[in-house]
Order: C-alpha cells, then structure tokens, then sequence
C-alpha cells in the first residue's frame, strides 16, 4: 500500500515535466504573437521593437531556459496581452470552472448510479430497456446541441433560464446539464454493465441464499463490488473535462472560465498564459487522477492489501 | 423555489430600469483599455464613454464640425506650431485636478513616446508632430515638423485622449518617473475625465462604468453601465429577449429579421467606416505582372456580393473614399470596378496559363469572410482563374508566399490618409510587410496629398494616388460592411455618423431610456 501511495506523487511530477516541456515547444511551433493579434499594420521596425519588448528574441533553448527558471521559481511571466501576471489570469478563471465541474460530476453521480443500478436489476423489463434508451441518446447528442435546444426552449421561448454567466444557482441549471449530458450516458452504462457482471456471481446468490432482503443484496453487495469500477470511470470522466470538455459549454453560456480563456490564448498566440493555463489544467488533471488512485487503492482490498 | 426566484429575478427587472442601468451583451471585451496604445476595434467600443480628448467633433454630424472638449480654443500661432487654451476645473476620476502638465504628459507619451507599444501606433499616424510643451497652466502648445494640414483630426485622435500623470507615474516603481510597466497597470485600471469612470474592468471578460458625477460637461444619461462578453452570437440574441442584455453588438446580417420580428426588440446598424478589401502581393514572382493583378479586381462583382452576403445594405467604393472624409470625399472618382471581358483580355495578354492563386481568409474573423471568398473564387473561374480558398488563423499579409488574401482598412481618422494612408502610405506596414512597393514618383504624390494645405490641392494629389494604385492594384475595397446593433425597443441609441467603426457612445444626447 506505502509503495503504491509513493509512486503516485513520483509518477505525477515526471508526468508534469513532460507536459511543462511539450507546452513550451508546441505553443511556439504553431506561430508567434506578432502574426496574430499584434499584426495588422506593423512595420518591419515596429515588429523587432515589440519582438524585443515581449523577450521573443532568443533563441527557442534560450526562451526554454529562461522559462524553467521562472516555472522553478513560481514565476510564470506576464500575458502578452492583458499584461497581468498569467497566475492571477488564470486563477480568476478555475473557480468557476470548478463550480461548474463540481456541479457536473454531482449531477452525473446522483442519476447515473441509480439509473445504471435500475437497469442492471430490471434489465428485462421496459424499465431496463427505457435505461439504455437514455443512455444511447445521451451518448449521440454532443453537449452543444443540448445547450443550444435547451437554450432555445427554456430561455429564447419560455424565459425561465438566464443565459449569460454564473452569477446565481439558476445559472447553472443549463451549462451543467449540458456538461453532463455525456458523462451521464457513459456512467449509467458502465454502471449498469458491472453491476450484471456482479450480480451474476456466486457471492450474490450466497447473500441471497442467507435470507438478507434484495435490498440490502443489491446495494451493499452489488453496487459495493461494481464501485471499483465505477470510481476509475469517474476519475477518467473528471480528468477528461477538466482538460477539455467545457470549452464548448463555457463559450455558449458565457461562463467566465478557463476553457474559453486557453482557446483565445491559444489564437491569440500568448505564450505565457497558454503555458501557465496547460499547466494549471495538466496539474487538476493529474491531481485527480492521483486522487482516483487513491480512491481505488481505498476501495479494493486487492491493491489496499497487496504489499501489506 | 426555482419559481419564487424567477419571479423575485422578474420583479427586480422594472426596477434596475427605473435606475437608468443597463447590460451591454458585447462580442467581444477589450483585454486592456489604454486609448494610447489600442487602434483596434474591440477597444474603439470603450473610450470615448471615459476619456476626453482636447479638440472634439460633433458626432451627430458626418461632416467634421470642431468642438471644444478639454481645449476651450485652439489657434494657429506659427505654420507649424499651434496654441490651446485648456479648460479650468476638469476633473479626473480619481478625483485629481486635470492640469497642463497631464495635457502634456498625455501628448508626449506618444509624440515622443519610448514605450515599444506607444511607439508603433503613435509613428503612423502622429509622425508630424514633435513635440508639447507648456507656455503656462492654462495654455498649451503642439509642435509640427511641417505644416500640418489635419490639426483639429490629429489633435481628436483617440491615441491622445488626456490621462493622468501624477495617479499613471504612481503606478509602479518610482512615483517620480513614467516607466513601461506604469503605462502596463494603467491598462487594466483607467482613469480618465469623461462622463462614466470605469468602476470595475475585467480583462476580456467585463466592464462596468458608473456615472462621473463631476463631468465638466453635460451629465450622463445612464448611472450604470455593464458591459458583458457573450461570445456565441446564439446566447447574445437570446440573452437580449430573455432581458438579460438591453443593447447587443455585432448582430450577424441573417439574424435581422430574427430581432426585428420581435415586437420588444429592435435592431440599428449602418455601413462601417471600414472597408473589407482584398490584397494582392506585387512581389510574388507569379504576380509580378500587373496585368494580372487587374485581372483579379476587375473579375470580381462587389455589387453582387453586396447583394448575396449583405442584404445589399453595404457599401461598394468606386475609389478608397469614404463619406465621411467631407471635401476630401471623391465620389466620382473611378478606381475599381468591375469588367469581366477586360479581365479576360488581360489575362491572355499577360500569358495566364491557369496557375493557381491562393486567396487567404480565416474562418470567421470578418463577418461574411469566408462567403465572400468563395463567391470571389466562382467569379474568378468565370474569367478563366483557378482561384483556392486557404483558411488559416495566422496573419499572413507579411509572408513572401501570400499571393492575395482579405484584410480591413479601418478608417482611424477621418481623412483619406486615416484610411488609404495608415496602410498604405510609402513605407507603411503594407510596403514594410514587403508586398507592396513604392517609388520616388509615388511618394511625391503622397506627400502632395498629406501636407498641402490647401484642400484642392489635396483632392488633386489623392487623384494621381489613386492612378497609381489603378495601374499597379495591391488593394481592392471590397465594401463597407453593415453592423448592426439589437436592442429593446425602449432603448434609444444607434451609431452615430461622426465616430470611427464601432463606438459605444453613451454620452448626454446620445442615448436615452423610454420609461415604461
């Protein structure tokens, strides 16, 4: 178990350092900040000027050296276009990134385990078949299509729903939702298939057998041996929003967040908040995956108690 | 509960109306807000709601009619030298008393200005003057190197809207001193002396003004004012019926109707002072050849484009001339135009053999962008071109490959050199990019045309530009695109002829609320 929990942090920070690295040289092969926002009607003199003021003039290892240095000493440069340090640029925007994730993940977790569980035990009824109805639909509809309808109907026709921004809990009705339109579909899935897995085996007719109430055969049983893998899903679900997946969502509803923030830096060119953005989600994502670990080694006894 | 809050939400909407507030949904945010260093037109939105400038014009009007703003009078007191007399108890917002040497500070920071990004805006448009100075606390005067024909537009740049030198040197390091990063901070925390001072200024994100209440001038109409970014122009319409915005921006051509339909909402719009143009690298060993070159503008229908892609409520120049540039306006004057047949003839004369052309655009930085490339493609197949569209992000005006590409030429100021001048006066940024290319002749018409100061004389120079441009085409206007605005019906603003593209005027007499 100590060995297990040790790797992790190990496996953490090499994986960091790789991201750090491939960042740094990727962001300044896709083209530099002077072709993009800062090049309409630029002479050829007004360029080097601004190439030397935004310390472009290095050579790449120079610029690399240079910016390990910052990354070692927690400073992370300023924005090439706000100005302001890329920490307090990108620490504005987590927040409400977070939120949203949170809210998506609590959303997913409170339908989806029932659901999955609903249709694992009435997988011959129309309960069951109605489960899988959902989750193949869910699956099909990409998070922009529901946002957009979802915008069309309860706030273009009905007006119930603000649109624009986080600024109260109505507002997170519809970008959570459409966040977790997917991870709904998918969780309920992989819920209801370990669930089938779990109940078929021999320890659940034993617990039948003992007289304890299907309840209690379903949930603590079932659902408490088809958790492993229901909790290395999650964590992948999380990680993979966390990196990407609101984008979309954020730009629809206005969301102040970070996705919508990396995708200007990134046409825009800012070096410096592109790079700190990719580390600070490449840290989230690493930190739940490790978390994932954790949860893992906690809930089945065969990692908990391997190297005890 | 969801529906006790829906109606406390509703409840509390007549009343934020009543406070004379409202919510700008807004394409997009300016990531800074300096009137010195920006000339883009995210940032023209925001300036002139927070910042004077000393000389101003009256913005109802299309022809340039001056105005006093922070200078009372202004003469000329030699050819070269001109005199301003200042206006006593203008206050700032931080509450600083506005003084010569704010004025002076303000001019120079980009007439003589050292920091990089003051530097290249100030050198196209400001390379005339050299310098301000202060005759005594009242008084001021601005230097000319030559005799400058455009005073009071120069003098009503927004590049020189009037900061504040005590608060902007106290910003970082030395109280004392006015370095780079001072000019930095300044960016993200303005002070100006117009009628809205900027309470709270989110980079890229949100603006909120409030009512200035020591304005020297006529009250604002409004106490509050939020500025929002809603990027997806879907959620912008939307966010205007649900009443979550009362004014939207950059309302796309096909969603008019959408808005217009809708018996609470209304839409304004107007031809920008701004022209979508083509351009053509006269250094491209394939291009070199003017013929072909005016092959590829007269090949190419605006009016039709004009039609499909604006509704034909955009505008199609004759000449790189706007309205707006008063008796410098040369309607009449016939630069571009459109001639399928001699297209042909010029493309079998040059000895065409149907290479390709590469024609540039990205995928959605102009409105229409990308449509129109691809009508222009169709109309250069029916002369014989083999035209291809290639979408890219990167600006690619500077690279020796581009053969032609789509650009803007914004009209700064209004005069021909705020338009046609900024980009393409000798050793402009269209000649440095190394895609255009002027001679000794060319220059001396150019200069004619910038510094004489008599307006016939000028009018006359412009012409022989012109000619110049026709024989050996680097630029097509394609057209002024339309803008269009959505907004309540009881909202009364619209664009006003006088400002440059895409101003959000705010000011006493430009906007209104209808009680309700």
């Amino acid at each position: 178990m100590i060995a297990y929990l040790v790797k992790i942090p190990v496996k953490a920070m090499v994986t960091l350092f790789a991201i750090v690295t491939v960042t740094f040289v990727a962001t300044r092969l896709s083209g530099n900040p002077i072709d993009t926002f800062l090049g309409d009607g630029l002479t050829a003199e007004g360029r080097e000027e601004l190439i030397r003021y935004f310390q472009l003039d290095g050579t790449l290892l120079q610029q690399y050296l240079a910016f390990l240095r910052g990354v070692l000493s927690g400073e992370f440069g300023l924005s090439f276009i706000d100005r302001r340090p890329v920490t307090e640029v990108v620490a504005e925007r987590l927040r409400p990134s977070a939120q949203l994730l949170l809210a998506s993940v609590a959303l997913t977790v409170v339908v989806s385990l029932p659901l999955g569980v609903l249709g694992a035990v009435y997988r011959k009824s129309w309960v069951g078949s109605a489960v899988m109805m959902l989750a193949f639909a869910g699956y099909a509809v990409p998070s922009f299509v529901l946002a957009i309808v979802m915008i069309l109907i309860f706030s273009y026709w009905l007006n119930w729903l603000p649109v624009v921004g986080n600024g109260s809990f109505l507002h997170f009705i519809m970008p959570t939702i459409a966040m977790s339109g997917v991870l709904i579909a998918a969780l309920t899935r992989f819920t209801r298939n370990a669930m089938l897995d779990v109940l078929g085996q021999d320890f659940i007719r034993t617990a039948r057998a003992k007289g304890l109430s299907e309840a209690r055969v379903v949930l603590r049983h079932g659902l408490g041996n088809a958790g492993v893998t229901v909790i290395s899903v999650i964590g992948l679900q999380i990680a993979g929003l966390a990196a990407a997946g609101s984008v979309v969502v954020e730009s629809i509803f206005s969301w102040p967040g970070i996705g919508q923030l990396l995708v200007n830096a990134a046409i825009m060119r800012d070096y410096p908040t592109l790079q700190f953005g990719v580390i600070a989600v490449a840290v989230a994502v690493v930190v739940i995956n490790a978390l994932t670990d954790v949860a893992y080694a906690l809930a089945d006894p065969r990692i908990r108690l391997s190297s005890a | 509960m969801i529906r006790l809050m829906l109606t406390t939400a509703l409840a509390l909407m007549p009343l934020a109306a009543a406070a004379q507030e409202i919510t700008v949904g807004a394409a997009n945010m300016a990531p800074y807000l300096d009137p010195g260093r920006d000339h883009s037109n995210v940032g023209s939105q925001f300036y002139y709601n927070s910042f004077d400038t000393l000389i101003d014009r009256d913005h109802h009007k299309l022809e340039s009619e001056w105005v006093p703003a922070l200078a009372t009078s202004w003469e000329l007191v030699e050819p070269t030298v001109m005199e301003l007399k200042l206006r006593e108890g203008v206050k700032f917002h931080n509450g600083d008393d506005m003084t010569a040497d704010d004025v002076i500070f303000s001019l120079n920071r980009m007439i003589q200005a050292t920091f990089p990004l003051y530097v290249v805006r100030a050198k196209d448009r400001l390379g005339n003057f050299t310098k301000a100075e202060k005759v005594d606390e009242h008084t001021i005067r601005i230097h000319a190197a030559r005799e400058e024909p455009l005073w009071e537009t120069l003098i009503s740049l927004q590049q020189i809207m009037i900061i504040p030198e005590k608060y902007t040197k106290a910003l970082t390091g030395d109280p004392n001193v006015a370095e780079d990063s001072d000019y930095e901070a300044f960016a993200l925390a303005p002070v100006g002396t117009g009628p809205y001072k900027v309470e709270t200024f989110q980079p890229g994100e949100k603006l909120v003004w409030t009512r200035f209440d020591d304005f020297w001038g006529d009250r604002a109409p409004l106490e509050r004012v939020n500025v929002v970014q809603i990027a997806e122009t879907a959620s912008r319409v939307t966010a205007l019926k649900t009443g979550e915005a009362d004014i939207i921006t950059n309302l796309a051509p096909d969603q008019l109707s959408l808005v217009d339909s809708d018996p609470n909402l209304k839409t304004e719009g107007s031809a920008t002072a701004l022209f979508h143009v083509m351009i053509m690298n006269q250094n491209h060993a394939k291009l070199k050849d003017a013929r072909i070159r005016k092959a590829l503008s007269l090949a190419i229908d605006r009016d039709a484009l004009n039609e499909a892609l604006w509704l034909g409520k955009a505008v199609v120049p004759s000449t790189h001339t706007m309205k707006e540039m008063g008796a410098l306006h040369q309607p009449d004057l016939v630069t571009f135009e459109y001639d399928p047949e001699r297209a042909k003839a010029l493309l079998k004369e040059a000895g065409y053999d149907g290479f390709e052309i590469t024609y540039d655009t990205a995928a959605t930085y102009y409105t229409n962008g990308l449509l129109a490339a691809q009508a222009i493609m169709e109309m250069w197949a029916a002369v014989g071109v083999n035209g291809k569209v290639v979408v890219k992000d990167k600006w690619s005006g500077n690279d020796p490959e581009m053969m032609t590409r789509n650009w803007s030429n914004p009209m700064y100021f209004a005069d021909p050199f705020g338009s046609f001048g900024v980009m393409w006066a000798p050793n402009g940024p269209s000649e440095s990019e190394g895609r255009y290319n002027t001679d000794a002749d060319f220059a001396e018409k150019w200069e004619r045309f910038r510094f004489s100061t008599d307006v016939e004389a000028r009018k006359a120079a412009y012409v022989e530009v012109m000619e110049r441009v026709k024989e050996d085409p680097a630029v097509l206007p394609l057209y002024r695109p339309f803008e269009s605005w959505g907004m309540k019906a009881s909202v009364n603003w619209a664009p006003l002829p006088g400002h440059i593209p895409y101003v959000l005027d705010f000011r006493a007499g430009s906007i209104s609320l209808a009680d309700s």
